[in-house]
């Protein structure tokens, strides 16, 4: 009889990195069905030349680097997937190829691989390109086909620079709600969105703290502003940035209280910039930022530790 | 009623019924064996020391080895027959343990018992006495001589004993099957105690998914003065002293104290129910509940005497029926491994489980996600993956200060980890070193 | 460092490669940053700094000796502005688009720490001859260094090097790079990878350099 002898727990939870992975994936399934459904193919192959270029990008990294090949825990797809549903559907295929690799390789191997990234890779790689080529980050198209509403204006093809945020007359409630508006691939459908939220929540992949706080935040300081909390809501990519990118294990912080104060000041940096700033929307920067203080969120949330009283209370 | 619990922990097997399923409706059946073989040295503190010798008969609660000191306790026969031997055998532990090994000759002879009488009535003072004649530990795991647990130091007082019946250990069902068929015992022992020790109060806390050993306990306990029961939420590791206590008291024991700090004392459930004996029978220590489950044919709670062999055990529940790959005593998150199943049952052993091949794998180590889960998990509110960073640096000092001794070794970092990381086991190697440098 | 006069070549190595103000030292890293937007940028910058450098390095070497040790800054400080200043308004005579490219970061070059670094490490105890030589070595370090850093930036977010363009027409300049962030990442990966290189030099030199030393 050869038994094994090891110290407990001897049975693991199910749950592993590639399962929380794959959690994420699912959840993204709705938002880009929807994507591809309201833009056509070109959103199809964004999303795919983003996907293979970020896993291509790791497995090369890794055999060139001689460290143990990762990408069957998924999260370079994950990080290919965002990005992807980050960027209009027309984009050119060289960006959004361009963009997977420097969050694979500049972002996460640069700093060690998975667990390692100090910023979101995905959302690092749309700053980078939405600095670089604005004009083809922020000239969206209008869905080709439409769900439920109607109320999108006909006849013309690009719609330059205008996310919803500047012109939201023209949208109804309901538009902007399933995802009848230009924007990115992902970020238009907030019901599609909400789905995977939902599931991401009930599998207990992510807790509710920083996307409740960094949506509440923002509707609440639009609201106090002067502004349309529900519109401030519903469009942009508040709601994908909060659910998705926010959500980030490796940057946002440890302990419920931190992530509390991690959406919130998410939310406050993006009506900031929304209101104040020179660019139209601000969840990327404002994620950004965040990431940079994750740290030190970290550092000064602390809990007391059990027993940590009195000695003679 | 309210339920009681602590913040943090975790829920084991959830999907499996903390793998309780199986055994939870088997009555205890009693189980003796051809051989024992009893070790001596398996208690907290000094070894006792044999006082017989090959070919020796002895009866069933005979002393075969003498307590080594005030704080020890005695061992006796658990089976009448001959002794064949007195040598070592290799247990959980680095070095082997010394054991008197008895063959059986079925007769079930026992000694002459001196009992106290009822435990109302009993005389209190020589009530801790005859609990040590008795040989009783701690049954939940510890094994730590209970008279020396409830002999408190000059000036301490304790208000309180907690009869801990959470079992929230994966597996196990022995405490549950005890509380259901046989709650009279465990009140009377815990009355025992709480005269012993001068306590007005007694809890018997249960987790809430035994309802009916709630229901069993409350029968028993009406009419008898201070006991109440108290229900806690099922939880992990709701069972382990400092969480129980927190739940119940709504005290924290300080860090680096012992419960009496917060003037509670906490025994096993099964503990009572030997305290019982000993008081009512004069009954010492030599048989205990035990459940065998996993990958044997009929899993069961066993009424197993000390020194019964894991095989034996197994055998009376109809063999391995997988090849086995790991077998541990106690439930799957604390449970001690053994080398092989020559091993025998201890008084601490509540549980044998047996896993398969693939079950005892051992499993991969990942990079740390940053997830915060054990974060979340952790009962003792620490930060296992800065220890674990800290330890991982070399910077064993900056992980003492971050309250790594406080750490319980629960478990529960490492079963929710995604990454599968070896968190405890490199918390209990540090804290290991620490206390070795400490001596 | 060699402490025999005649190893001029040492010292001009030394601050070349070995000792790069910009990659092994990293001081002076604000103009770095700030001005290696083009080619010709760095290049003025690198070149401007080089022209204070051997000319503080050189006079505080003469003076070392008739500074008082505790108002050492307050002169070496008085020194490089004079330089500095000279150098300002012959830039202003003699290329005044360089000039205005280059603004606030020539007046700032009195508190490049390369300048007052080298003063206080090197020049404050060797002789002229050194000096001067290390100024043109650690100068020259550092205007290669902003060559190479500006050449990258201005290749990727405009398409051209000194002005010329060398990716064609079709290229679509990415814009980062000739922004602050593009800065960052450009200066971080090539102290990256001077680094490994490094390291790796490092091993088999080894003996070497604990000979010399």
């Amino acid at each position: 009889m050869n038994l094994r002898m090891s110290t407990g727990p001897h049975l693991l939870d199910k749950d592993t990195t590639q399962s929380l992975m794959l959690d994420v994936l699912i959840a993204l399934i709705p938002a880009t069905a929807l994507g591809v459904y309201f833009f056509g193919v070109s959103a199809a192959l964004v999303l795919l030349v983003c996907i293979v270029t970020a896993v291509l990008s790791e497995l090369i990294w890794q055999v060139l680097m001689k460290k143990p090949v990762r990408i069957t825990d998924f999260s370079a797809v994950v990080t290919g997937l965002i990005l992807g549903l980050n960027l209009p559907a027309n984009a050119p295929l060289w960006m959004a190829a361009l963009g997977s690799a420097i969050a694979i390789l500049l972002v996460k191997q640069l700093f060690g691989g998975i667990g390692h990234n100090f910023l979101n890779p995905a959302i690092f790689a749309r700053a980078v390109l939405l600095a670089s080529w604005p004009v083809h980050m922020t000239s969206y198209v209008l869905p080709q086909r439409l769900l439920l509403g109607s109320a999108a204006p006909s006849g013309v093809d690009v719609v330059a620079s205008a996310t919803p945020l500047l012109s939201t007359s023209q949208w109804s409630t309901m538009d902007l709600f399933i995802g009848n508006i230009p924007g990115t691939i992902g970020e238009v459908s907030k019901a599609a969105i909400l789905v995977g939220f939902a599931y991401l929540l009930l599998r207990g992949t992510i807790t509710w703290h920083v996307p409740t706080f960094f949506v509440g935040t923002v509707a609440l300081l639009t609201w106090v502003l002067g502004g349309n909390p529900l519109t401030a809501v519903l469009t942009g990519g508040v709601l994908f940035g909060a659910v998705f990118m926010a959500t980030d294990y490796v940057t946002n912080p440890m302990l419920r209280v931190g992530q509390c104060i991690f959406g919130v000041m998410c939310g406050v940096i993006v009506v900031v910039i929304r209101m104040y700033g020179g660019y139209p929307e601000g969840v990327t920067f404002a994620i950004l930022f965040m990431n940079c203080i994750t740290p030190l969120i970290d550092r000064y949330s602390k809990r007391k530790v059990y027993g940590e009283v009195k000695q003679h209370a | 009623m309210s339920i009681f619990t602590f913040r943090g922990g975790i829920h084991p097997l959830k999907d499996r019924h903390e793998g309780k399923s199986e055994t939870r409706d088997k009555p205890v059946k009693e189980f003796v064996a051809k051989t024992v073989c009893i070790p001596v040295d398996t208690h907290l503190g000094a070894p006792s020391v044999p006082v017989v010798k090959k070919g020796d008969r002895v009866l069933i609660g005979q002393v075969i080895a003498e307590a080594a000191g005030p704080r020890g306790i005695p061992v006796h026969a658990s089976v009448s027959g001959t002794v064949t031997a007195v040598g070592k055998m290799q247990m959980m532990g680095k070095l082997p343990s010394p054991c008197i090994f008895i063959e059986n000759d079925e007769q079930d002879e026992w000694v002459e018992l001196t009992p106290l009488g009822d435990v109302e009535q009993a005389a209190a003072e020589k009530i801790i006495p005859a609990i040590q004649a008795a040989g009783i530990c701690g049954m939940g795991g510890a094994c730590f001589p209970t008279h020396a647990k409830m002999t408190l130091p000059e000036g301490q007082t304790v208000d309180t004993i907690i009869l801990n019946g959470a079992e929230c250990e994966t597996f196990l069902t022995a405490d549950y099957r005890l509380m259901v068929e046989q709650s009279q015992r465990v009140v009377d022992g815990l009355r025992a105690a709480m005269r012993a020790m001068k306590v007005s109060r007694g809890v018997i806390a249960i987790e809430d998914n035994k309802p009916e050993a709630i229901t069993a306990m409350q029968q028993a306990a009406a009419g008898r003065t201070g006991v109440e029961v108290a229900t806690l939420k099922t939880k992990y590791p709701q069972g382990g002293e400092k969480q129980l206590i927190e739940a119940i008291t709504g005290k924290q024991v300080p860090s680096g104290g012992l419960p009496m700090h917060v003037q509670v004392v906490v025994l096993n459930v099964a503990t009572a129910a030997a305290i019982a004996d000993a008081v009512k029978e004069g009954k010492p220590l030599v048989s205990r509940i035990t459940t065998v489950t996993g990958c044997v044919k009929k899993p069961s709670n066993l009424l197993l005497r000390i020194g019964t062999s894991v095989s034996d055990a197994v055998g009376a529940c109809g063999g391995y029926s997988e090849e086995p790959g790991k077998i541990f005593f106690g439930g799957s998150m604390t449970g001690l491994c053994i080398p092989d199943d020559q091993v025998p049952m201890t008084k601490a052993n509540n549980g044998i489980v047996v896993l398969n091949e693939k079950q005892g794998k051992s499993h991969v180590e990942n990079p740390c996600i940053r997830c915060g889960r054990c974060v979340e998990a952790c009962p003792t509110k620490l930060n296992p993956m800065e220890l674990r960073n800290l330890l991982d640096t070399d910077k064993m000092e900056e992980a003492e200060k971050k309250n790594l001794t406080d750490c319980i070794l629960c478990g529960s970092c490492s079963y929710v980890c995604p990454a599968k990381r070896w968190l405890v086991a490199s918390f209990k190697e540090a804290k290991d070193l620490i206390a070795a440098r400490r001596n | 460092m060699p402490k025999k006069g005649n190893d001029l070549r040492g010292v001009f190595i030394n601050g070349l490669l070995t000792e790069n103000p910009t990659f092994r030292l990293v001081l002076g890293t604000c103009p770095t940053l700030a001005v290696t937007t083009s080619a010709i940028n760095g290049l003025g910058m690198g070149l401007a700094a080089t022209f204070v450098l051997i000319g503080s390095n050189a006079v505080i070497s003469l003076l070392r000796n008739f500074i008082p040790n505790k108002v050492r800054i307050p002169a070496f400080v008085v020194v490089i502005c004079t330089f500095v200043t000279m150098i300002q308004m012959l830039m202003q005579a003699f290329v005044p688009p360089l000039y205005d490219a280059l603004g606030i970061f020539i007046p700032l070059i009195v508190v490049n720490c390369i300048i007052l670094a080298r003063a206080e490490a090197f020049a404050s105890k060797n002789n002229v001859v050194r000096s001067a030589m290390d100024g043109v070595s650690m100068g020259l370090g550092f205007t290669l260094a902003l060559i190479l850093i500006s050449s990258i930036r201005e290749l990727l977010g405009n398409g051209t090097v000194f002005g010329i363009n060398l990716l064609g027409a079709s290229f679509e300049p990415m814009l980062l790079m000739v922004l602050a962030p593009g800065g960052f990442i450009v200066f971080g990966l090539l102290l990256g990878i001077i680094n490994a290189i490094g390291e790796k030099r490092k091993a088999g030199k080894e003996d070497k350099e604990v000979a010399a030393a």
